[in-house]
């Protein structure tokens, strides 16, 4: 039982770094990046590249996919979302295209992995990183799991903090509720837009080399359903609460947990797709959402 | 010209498939419902025509009737579900509709055939059937883009509110487009399947969803015949893109996201738009002589009114 | 509300003897804890023109739309032509014959003048095909009365504010409605264009047309209207004959003490 718990945090954790970097950006600058989980997939498939030529330890590692995503999301930000953003006359068409934007964006970095790994999972097998097992009160606990466990929740934390108590969490949370009064208050929407994105695409890139780290290997096609995860915890959590996705995060890693726990493996993916439909048609604005914040 | 058919018969059928399919997310949209009910309601035609052939015996046309409607009737029913939804909201209720679907049919035991699928589901289907259901499907939609239906509908689109204070019961057009989108769906799907002769739960995927969507928005949205060019250059662009070889996804990406920043109303969009302004500077060159007489402030009054 | 405030001198008798196409009683729309309108009660008898009077942010508009179903009402009650229908949906009340304009204008714009009125002529109607030759008829009379005429293949975009204001007003007369509610109609137009705006909605009241205007240009409501209504923070300060209203101390109150604030 508590091996399970162990195991659902540590989930839990990887999915909240990578859902924390879709709801950043979809809750402030209202970008929903479906490019997020290529994004997410393509840094740590740097991060393997390099380590293929280079013996790095793990921090180097997490800090090339760090790095790698940063980059691939302010790219995106540059080529295709902003142009969007700056061209598109109303909401409703601005929020298709960034779709649309972000799913050919997506295709991009997906084609270039499969086609150098011919669809085959990679890691950092050139990495110098050797887990540790070691065993607290009976657990039995790799060192990796309890990096992904720290950084996750630190990560979380400190995201949910800075966006609710500094100044340029203050500006951000400005123009998620209403653009209009944060360009009023001297708030760059295209700068803190860059900026969020890059953000956005540094925690996709730990997401990707925490998970890498954790299950050895990751496939090319791993990116997509991710994205429907991230989408399920969002969802749970309220859009604009980023205490509700640390929250939606666990529930919907303990909740799969649970699920493969009880032999239901098949049924694992139904659990986020259930989730994104019940929460949607009980409670659309979330746990934690505020009704006025949530963007339709 | 028949060798040519021979060889690309796959494609082509594979072309009018698609089209349904797309149309499927085309026809919500066009009314401002974001949904992708359509695609998981081609999971339970592909289905239910496998189903119907290889466990009850049914023939071709009445297997591809019944997932018709089943696709309908699901699909309206989810519409009175979610009806209160808009937007991303809808759009990601509808995905997850659509992806459970795939969860239940590996979940199905020997109806479905688990995750292996069904096989052995081989309709009597030629390119002329399909042909025909396209073009009656293509006809009815027509319908509902010219004239007084076609204003409303898209009334419905822009400015809900203003529909609804001409008198237009928007609900009601809503939830009729889940309905027709379920039906085309299930055709798609149907005949797909029974083209093939099997199915699997893989086959009912977010990529169908990305694709269906990506076919609409490169093609343009608002008419059917923007669905069908983009079908054809999504269906037709491997064939097309033989050169590139290896590097086909990539261009494919590029070309997804060109679209999307450089074309917002498709390419059909883009080349109505062109036609307009081309008419409309026509129209000004041949206008401007008899009306506007060389003292410039009534040219400037002319100017003022457009 | 409207009691103690301006008596309807000689004007009771009238309102007797015609017919109540719509009566409103203590309407109230709250939005959270903003009392938008607040207990306005008002009666609209056939073939006048009536007027709401207010300066911005009075809740004139949202009266309009509390009266076309738009908004949920917080309390009260409305009815059409004997009909209570405060429950129904905004299509209802407009198939019933309630036809409105908007302040901003809402017009549809990948379509052509002409399509964009005959959104409103054909709602009402069904496909047949005497009724869609009616329904044609009915725009092209709408498009000629709001002066568009050889306008109606232009799009949206190709027209200057005026006309696309036009356009509003045009697909509103063109349902043929029982009663027209009007948000500020004239707004940025011309003095030309707008007198001729109020010389159609006079001649519509010559056909018996029942119209609710809103506006709060003062001079204009004074010439337009046959009977005015002022609001101010959400609630009815005043109803009567139009002189009498503009002179009322509430609504120069009203008027000249936001004017006065708006210049100290």
């Amino acid at each position: 039982m508590a091996q399970h718990i162990l195991n659902a945090v540590a989930l839990g954790s990887v999915y909240l770094v990578f859902a924390l970097g879709m709801a950043l950006a979809w809750s402030t600058i209202g970008i929903l990046n479906f490019a997020h989980g290529a994004t997410f997939m393509f840094s740590a498939f740097t991060a393997h590249v390099v380590t293929q030529h280079v013996a790095l330890p793990m921090p180097a590692v997490v800090l090339v996919a760090v790095a790698a995503g940063a980059l691939i999301a302010t790219l995106t930000q540059v080529l295709a979302f902003g142009p969007i953003m700056r061209r598109a006359t109303d909401h409703r068409s601005a929020e298709l295209r960034i779709l649309i934007g972000g799913i050919g964006v997506a295709a991009i970095p997906l084609a270039i992995a499969e086609r150098v790994t011919a669809s085959a999972p990679f890691g950092f097998r050139g990495s110098t990183y050797q887990a540790q097992v070691f065993e607290i009160a009976g657990l039995r606990m790799t060192t990796t799991v309890l990096v992904i466990v720290v950084a996750g929740i630190g990560i979380g934390v400190g995201v949910w903090r800075w966006l609710a108590t500094s100044r340029q969490g203050l500006a951000l949370r400005a123009i998620g509720v209403d653009s209009e009064t944060a360009s009023l208050m001297g708030v760059d929407r295209s700068t803190l837009a860059l900026g969020t994105m890059a953000t956005a695409g540094a925690l996709a890139g730990l997401a990707g080399a925490l998970l890498t780290f954790q299950l050895g290997a990751i496939a090319p096609a791993s990116g997509d359903q991710l994205l429907i995860k991230a989408f399920a915890i969002v969802v749970l959590g309220g859009l604009g609460s980023m205490g509700g996705v640390i929250v939606g995060a666990f529930v919907l890693a303990g909740a799969e947990t649970f699920v493969l726990a009880m032999n239901q493996g098949t049924w694992v993916d139904a659990v986020s797709f259930g989730l994104i439909f019940a929460v949607l048609l009980l409670r659309p604005q979330g746990l934690f959402g505020r009704k006025e914040v949530r963007r339709t | 010209m028949i060798d040519w058919y021979f060889s690309h018969i796959v494609l082509i059928q594979s072309t009018l498939t698609t089209l349904l399919l797309a149309l499927s997310v085309q026809v919500p949209l066009r009314a401002g419902v974001f949904s992708f009910a359509g695609v998981g309601c081609y999971g339970i035609g592909g289905y239910i025509a496998a189903i119907g052939m290889v466990h009850y015996g049914l023939s071709t046309a009445t297997a591809i009737l019944l997932a018709a409607v089943a696709g309908g009737v699901v699909a309206y029913a989810l519409g009175l579900l979610i009806q209160r939804l808009t937007g991303l909201y809808l759009a990601m209720a509808t995905v997850a509709f659509t992806l459970i679907i795939s969860v239940l049919v590996v979940n199905g035991g020997d109806l479905t055939g688990g995750a292996a699928g069904l096989f052995g589901a081989l309709g009597m289907l030629d390119t002329g059937h399909l042909l025909a259901v396209a073009a009656v499907v293509v006809a009815a939609l027509t319908f509902t883009e010219l004239g007084p239906l076609g204003r409303r509908v898209e009334a419905v689109r822009e400015d809900p509110e203003l529909a609804s204070a001409m008198g237009i019961n928007v609900a009601r057009y809503r939830r009729a487009t889940f309905a027709v989108s379920g039906v085309l769906g299930g055709l798609a799907g149907s005949m797909t399947v029974l083209l093939r002769s099997t199915v699997t739960p893989d086959d009912i995927n977010f990529h169908l969803v990305v694709l269906a969507l990506t076919i609409i928005i490169v093609g343009g949205s608002r008419s059917w015949i923007g669905a069908l060019v983009g079908t054809v250059i999504f269906v037709w662009m491997p064939e097309m893109l033989a050169f590139v070889g290896e590097w086909e996804d990539v261009v494919y990406g590029v070309l997804v996201a060109a679209a999307a920043v450089y074309l917002p109303g498709g390419v059909t969009g883009a080349v109505v738009d062109g036609y307009r302004t081309y008419r409309r500077k026509r129209r000004e060159t041949a206008d401007s002589p008899p009306d506007a007489p060389p003292p410039q402030p009534a040219a400037a009054a002319v100017g003022g009114d457009s | 509300m409207v009691s103690g405030t301006v008596e309807d001198v000689g004007e009771a008798r009238d309102a007797a003897a015609t017919e109540c196409v719509l009566r409103a009683a203590d309407v109230a729309v709250h939005f959270g804890g903003v009392k938008a309108v607040d207990g306005v009660s008002i009666e609209l008898t056939a073939g006048r023109i009536f007027g709401v009077l207010g300066p911005n942010g009075s809740g004139k508009s949202t009266l309009l739309a509390a009266l076309t179903r738009l908004v949920p009402l917080t309390r009260g009650s409305l009815e059409f032509e004997g009909r209570r229908y405060d429950t129904v949906r905004p299509h209802t009340i407009a198939a019933r014959g309630v036809a409105r304009t908007f302040q901003t204008v809402r017009i549809l714009p990948g379509r052509t003048v002409f399509d964009n009125v005959a959104l409103g002529a054909e709602s009402a109607g069904s496909a047949g095909k005497a009724e869609r030759s009616r329904a044609r008829q009915r725009v092209r009379t709408a498009i000629e009365r709001t002066g568009l005429a050889g306008k109606e293949r232009h799009r949206p975009d190709e027209l200057s504010y005026g006309y696309q204001r036009r356009v509003e007003i045009a697909r509103a007369i063109a349902s043929e409605p029982t009663l027209l509610l009007l948000d500020e109609p004239t707004a940025g137009m011309n003095r030309q264009e707008r007198d001729d705006i109020t010389g159609l909605l006079g001649d519509l009241r010559g056909e018996g047309l029942t119209q609710l205007l809103i506006e709060h240009d003062v001079q204009m409501m004074v010439e337009a209207c046959d009977h005015l209504f002022a609001m101010n923070f959400g609630e009815l300060i005043a109803g009567g004959e139009p002189e009498a209203v503009v002179r009322h101390p509430a609504v120069q109150e009203a008027y000249l003490g936001t004017q006065g604030r708006a210049h100290a």
